[in-house]
């Protein structure tokens, strides 16, 4: 079942002769139980791809429908609140609030969001998954690139969303890590009925995805 | 709440330094504050203490008591009831035998009118005769006893202290209280002259007499030689140490503001909303200023209890409660400053191209 459509999009910036095209009538489905890869270079617009899809930038032309909800009817709360309760970010950088420990990143979901997350077994098994376990009261200056990005992937995953945007997840994971990564994102969209979409230049992804779309000067197309 | 104290948590040194910053800002305030109102006790502790409405002075001695001078003639005509009662004043030096010099402010006043009535004795009784003085504590703690001979300015005639009363100050120096013939002794006026003024207690009082002027006791107080000018320089300091304290809270919070920008784009792509982020900045901003009140209050405390009985310091609690709520608002005023950049931050900042 499709849960995120994003239709006939098209982004602009700047005006007349200014004007530059990120995105050309760019038209993607990704259904719960499927994990999406998008695979492009950087300044690809896969990166604005994202952001329109998560309802963070509104498109120039087009709509994105998540879970029957046009995003362009929405208010900005009404889409904040429709990213914090249906969509996890997994962002590339600056993902972790840096005086929270790794524990305290979770309570402030739990803060801001009390019902619907994972519950305390649930997490601890994803933490253990993830391999970080142990670090739940470092800071985020005391671990690694690596470790700060499965953390930041544990906290996307705690929110318990029915879509997931990752940005560039495995880009500080060395092989091994990226095989458990997309195991994980694999496993959660097959076992949890999660659509995953995933923007990537790393096409060791590619094993996990059951779809792949190419990105290229804006323009989308299925691999 | 959550955010705002872990961060403070975190980050001792950068929060400490902000909080150190208000405590001197607040302990400025509490100390400036408390000089003022202490010395504003000073120059009226003892008019306060005679709770009267009005006073009635020549109209030609442009409000001061010290230059006003009433005769009998006219005192006469003014038709006089209880609740009036005269007052001579005279500045003199106080001097006893082995003891050192004193600046004060002699009060003649009558055994039989309100004022001698008010005048509450601490130790001794007040003076009945025009060799008798009753003095205020401050002459104690310089040394002076109860029975000691004193001179009043260059006269070789000595006075009796015979009495002392708590909190008994004018224009900043000491009151002696003594009668109206010892006043008259010290201005070297003749009997034909009564008082320097009219004190009354009855708010309706009005004398049709010419020549004389009333003035109710905030007037009167406000032309106190030096009062007016030094209130509003202490009300301009205080002001403008308010207007500071806003100003470095604002600085600061917009600094910390702009370097937590990035985490906080992170948090609103996340779906979590700017209300949460700027309730987080604004509490997190009256905990550093509550901190700061508390820690400087504490301090003002220790300096007070430091501070010799001399230094005119003194407090109440609607002045600490004004002082304390200004430095609230403030904070919160210069907290509200970031909270427009907290309100426009964007997500897609954090996300790459």
């Amino acid at each position: 079942m499709a849960v995120l459509e994003v239709k006939h999009v098209t982004k602009t910036f700047g005006h007349a002769s200014n004007e530059v095209t990120v995105l050309t009538d760019v038209n993607f489905t990704a259904a719960a139980g499927e994990v999406s890869l998008v695979i492009g270079p950087s300044g690809s617009g896969k990166s604005t791809f994202l952001t329109i899809a998560g309802g963070i930038q509104t498109p120039s032309a087009g709509d994105v429908i998540v879970q029957g909800n046009g995003l362009n009817q929405l208010s900005g709360k009404a889409r904040d609140a429709l990213r914090l309760n249906h969509i996890g970010f997994i962002l590339q950088a600056y993902n972790l609030v840096p005086y929270l420990t790794v524990e305290d990143q979770f309570k402030l979901v739990d803060r801001v969001k009390p019902q619907g997350n994972l519950d305390t077994a649930a997490l601890d098994h994803l933490l253990a998954q993830l391999g970080i376990r142990q670090l739940v009261n470092q800071y985020p200056a005391e671990l690694s690139g690596g470790q700060s990005q499965r953390v930041a992937i544990a906290r996307a995953l705690y929110q318990n969303p029915d879509i997931i945007l990752a940005d560039e997840p495995t880009a500080a994971l060395d092989s091994e890590r990226v095989k458990v990564v997309g195991q994980l994102l694999h496993d959660l969209a097959k076992a949890h009925n999660k659509a995953i979409v995933v923007v990537t230049h790393d096409l060791r992804l590619r094993d996990y995805a059951d779809r792949t779309y190419a990105i290229m000067d804006g323009k989308m197309t299925v691999a | 709440m959550f955010l705002a104290l872990k961060e403070i948590r975190h980050e001792k040194l950068r929060y400490g330094l902000i909080v150190g910053m208000i405590v001197l800002v607040s302990y400025l305030v509490f100390v400036l504050s408390g000089l003022a109102y202490g010395l504003a006790q000073q120059n009226t502790q003892a008019i306060s203490s005679w709770q009267a409405s009005k006073i009635v002075l020549n109209s030609d001695a442009n409000d001061s008591l010290s230059q006003s001078l009433l005769t009998k003639k006219t005192t006469d005509k003014a038709k006089l009831t209880q609740h009036e009662a005269y007052l001579g004043q005279a500045g003199v030096v106080a001097k006893a035998k082995g003891q050192a010099k004193l600046s004060a402010q002699f009060l003649g006043i009558s055994q039989q009118q309100f004022i001698y009535r008010r005048v509450k004795v601490t130790s001794g009784h007040k003076p009945v005769t025009n060799r008798q003085i009753m003095v205020d504590d401050s002459f104690k703690t310089n040394g002076y006893h109860l029975g000691d001979r004193v001179t009043l300015n260059s006269t070789d005639t000595t006075y009796k202290i015979v009495g002392f009363t708590h909190n008994a100050k004018l224009s900043v120096a000491p009151v002696i209280y003594g009668t109206l013939g010892t006043w008259r002794t010290l201005s070297h006026v003749t009997s034909d002259f009564q008082a320097n003024g009219i004190v009354t207690e009855r708010a309706s009082f009005q004398p049709k007499v010419a020549g004389l002027s009333t003035l109710t006791m905030g007037q009167f107080i406000n032309k106190l030689p030096g009062y007016s000018a030094q209130n509003t320089t202490f009300t301009f300091m205080i002001g403008f140490l308010m207007i500071i304290a806003m100003v470095v809270i604002a600085v600061f919070l917009y600094i910390l503001t702009l370097q937590k920008l990035p985490n906080y784009a992170v948090l609103r792509a996340q779906g979590i909303p700017a209300k949460v982020l700027v309730t987080t900045t604004l509490s997190q901003a009256m905990l550093l200023v509550v901190g700061g009140l508390v820690l400087g209050a504490a301090l003002t405390l220790a300096t007070v209890l430091a501070l010799p009985a001399g230094v005119p310091m003194g407090f109440n609690i609607p002045l600490l409660a004004g002082v304390t709520g200004g430095i609230l608002l403030t904070g919160l005023v210069g907290a509200l400053i970031p909270v427009k950049v907290i309100l426009n931050v964007d997500p897609v900042s954090v996300i790459g191209g």
